[in-house]
């Protein structure tokens, strides 16, 4: 009963905390389902990629660090054209960067907001893999 | 006469002469062992294996027809029918790790569960039940929608073979 008790007053404080620490509001389960309907098909259960679908596990967080790349993550067509709301969107990406690529965030990692969504979403990529290449050769050149 | 009497029994003498009075015993033996063997073979036990996401989902229906719940949006040849199952490939094929996912409504527990249609491939396409259902199913200009597409993506070969439909977790109600 000590032990319930413990558990619960953990669970708690996991759950008041929770909140304040992500800044916005992700529904995991959510989240992993539009993952799953929209991303899962090419970019596989946990981002490891296939053949040309690039891997996003343990990488794609990195693109935070870099200008210009938190705009790709919403611009890139994967994302600005799945079939979702831009609140949902914000939370799906805001929970997969979490979940696939928590140790590559930059430590002042602020969670995508709708508005920022809606925003870049506007703006479309000329040429996706040039930008992308960019991208990936500035994160080359971080100092480790 | 006397030629076919002479080959007769050099031919006896002979196989007296490389044979064992009771191997045939050792014959018998290996027959038996290898009809108690066939059963287990993985050709009889691939279509009775269940896809792990699919542990304790009620089912209803027959999943070797084309209104099965699971093929809302199929459209190609049933891996069931094929040497396979609705959720593994048959013998000589390739799944495809690229796949085209969406949901379908299982009538038996009134939930919609996520659907990944992985196709099978690198063999001539097998030509039983072929099912098109197409439920969900979106123009070319939203490819990762889209079941006209041929899905070998990924693997050795692009030669589809027939299609599985594994069921991955549960939609939103």
């Amino acid at each position: 009963m000590r032990a319930n008790g413990v558990a619960l007053g953990w669970l708690l404080v996991m759950g008041l905390a929770q909140p304040l620490c992500a800044g916005a509001e992700v529904d995991d389960r959510r989240a992993r389902i539009d993952y799953m309907l929209n991303c899962q098909g090419c970019h596989l259960p946990n981002g490891e990629g296939a053949g040309d679908v690039p891997r996003m596990t343990d990488f794609v967080g990195n693109f935070l660090k870099v200008a210009g790349g938190r705009e790709f993550l919403v611009q890139v067509p994967g994302s600005a054209n799945a079939p979702l709301e831009d609140q949902r969107l914000a939370e799906l990406l805001n929970w997969m960067l979490d979940e696939i690529s928590r140790n590559q965030l930059p430590a002042d990692f602020r969670p995508y907001t709708a508005e920022e969504v809606a925003k870049y979403r506007t703006l479309p990529l000329r040429d996706v893999l040039k930008t992308r290449a960019q991208l990936v050769q500035k994160i080359a050149l971080l100092p480790r | 006469m006397k030629y076919l009497d002479a080959w007769t029994e050099t031919a006896a003498r002979g196989i007296a002469r490389r044979s064992s009075r009771r191997g045939w015993l050792k014959g018998l033996a290996a027959a038996l062992a290898s009809a108690s063997a066939m059963p287990l073979l993985p050709v009889a036990r691939a279509a009775s294996t269940p896809d792990a996401g699919a542990a304790g989902i009620p089912e209803s229906g027959d999943p070797e027809s084309c209104d099965y719940w699971r093929y809302c949006a199929i459209d190609g040849f049933l891996c069931g029918c094929c040497g396979g199952s609705p959720a593994s490939c048959p013998a000589g094929t390739e799944m495809s790790p690229i796949t085209w996912i969406g949901t379908c409504h299982n009538p038996a527990d009134g939930r919609n569960y996520v659907i990944s249609y992985n196709d099978c491939c690198g063999r001539t396409p097998c030509g039983q039940c072929l099912c098109t259902r197409n439920e969900g199913d979106r123009p070319m200009y939203r490819p990762d929608k889209n079941n006209d597409l041929n899905w070998c993506l990924g693997t050795q070969s692009a030669v589809y073979h027939c299609s599985t439909a594994i069921v991955i977790g549960l939609g939103l109600e």
